[in-house]
């Protein structure tokens, strides 16, 4: 069980996540809505890993992945993007992503995923 | 013609019986004596170790063929590479996609895309993989980075054993369109034209996607129940979803009352 932080620009998918991640019975131990928000509150919060949504105002997703990975090469960041923007998978992972998934998601399978991106 | 142990249903049984299988057709002896030509099939389809051919001459017949694995991966190798079909040479990768977690060890694999009427079959030298027609969630012309370059892919979504994966097909842009087309056209049934969902019902619908029960969602949304419930009217009504359980709520009689105040007594004395 890890402590994450989530991170996407709509309040929506941020509570969905959060309910996935905590029925895995993983800790929330913060929200960012933008790539900027993100890099501060890992480095206050110093999350075992980051769900961060690709496109996002102000820094996009693959922004704030180098930046967080700047802080902290170990960082665990999986990926997630909409439908039809699976052409970043490859930046995302050639910049550090552990994973990556794609919405709409289901809770299974994501839980699978960060399980597996906290056991790497 | 090499001959396989097969059962046949025929006249609503199954019989034990040898089949003979050539180049381009199989034949079965009596007492069901008929010989089919591959490129008399017009569907291929498989239930479990349950092989359904239809085969169309004068008129359309269905065949059930049940045997073991081995048999049935020849039988359907045999088939597919000549029945009347939409048939393309292709790299695809299915799947690609499982819940919305990209699978890490997914490879291209050279083969062949069969559409037939119930399903769109891929195969190659190791997999036969069929999608049935019902099954397909969605079909995209999108891009996929291939080698370093964005490439244009046809993504075929489909529901899997309650999970939704999604395949990719890869060939010159031409004959994606095609194949795009006819898939397109092959599952138009499935079209929701008309039929769209307004703010609220698409986030329920999403949130039910994603695995989410009344409970969660009612919290998530913050709705009462009886608002999500009338949106689970109208997402059941378009055939969008169905009921899998009833939830039952209850409230005490003066009898339960009564058992739970005195279970309370013993506990605290």
């Amino acid at each position: 069980m890890g402590k994450i932080l989530i991170v996407d620009d709509t309040l929506f998918m941020r509570t969905l996540l959060k309910n996935i991640l905590f029925s895995g019975g993983h800790t929330i131990v913060g929200e960012a809505g933008d790539g900027e928000e993100a890099v501060a509150k890992y480095k206050e919060l110093k999350p075992d890993l980051v769900t961060m949504d690709v496109v996002m105002p102000k820094m996009n997703g693959i922004e704030s992945l180098k930046a967080i990975k700047a802080l902290d090469p170990a960082a665990r960041v999986i990926m997630c993007t909409a439908v039809g923007q699976e052409q970043m998978v490859k930046l995302a992972i050639k910049t550090g992503a552990r994973g990556y998934i794609v919405k709409p998601f289901q809770a299974p399978k994501v839980l699978e995923e960060v399980k597996n991106v906290l056991a790497s | 013609m090499k001959e396989v142990p097969v059962k046949v249903e025929h006249n609503n049984q199954w019989i034990v019986t040898k089949l003979s299988v050539g180049d381009d057709r199989i034949v079965f002896p009596a007492p069901v004596s008929k010989e089919i030509l591959f490129k008399s099939v017009m569907d291929l389809a498989e239930k479990k170790n349950v092989l359904i051919i239809t085969v169309k001459t004068d008129t359309e017949s269905v065949y059930k063929i049940l045997s073991v694995e081995k048999v049935l991966q020849i039988l359907k190798k045999l088939i597919l590479a000549s029945c009347n079909a939409y048939r393309l040479m292709a790299y695809f990768m299915s799947p690609a996609i499982r819940g919305g977690v990209l699978i890490k060890d997914a490879q291209w694999e050279k083969g062949s895309i069969v559409v037939v009427r119930s399903g769109i079959w891929f195969t190659s030298a190791t997999k036969q993989i069929c999608v049935p027609v019902k099954d397909v969630a969605a079909i995209e012309l999108t891009k996929r980075d291939v080698q370093g370059k964005p490439t244009d892919v046809v993504r075929i979504d489909h529901v899997e054993t309650g999970e939704v994966a999604s395949s990719l097909v890869l060939c010159p842009l031409s004959t994606l369109q095609v194949l795009y087309n006819y898939l397109k056209d092959t599952t138009k049934s499935m079209d929701m034209k008309g039929t769209e969902l307004d703010g609220i019902d698409q986030q329920v619908a999403m949130l039910v996607y994603s695995g989410m029960d009344s409970h969660a969602i009612e919290n998530m949304l913050n709705i009462p129940h009886k608002q999500l419930d009338a949106i689970y009217d109208k997402i059941l009504k378009l055939s969008l979803a169905e009921v899998v359980t009833i939830r039952r709520e209850i409230q005490l009689t003066t009898k339960g009352v009564r058992y739970i105040t005195d279970a309370t007594k013993t506990q605290t004395n």
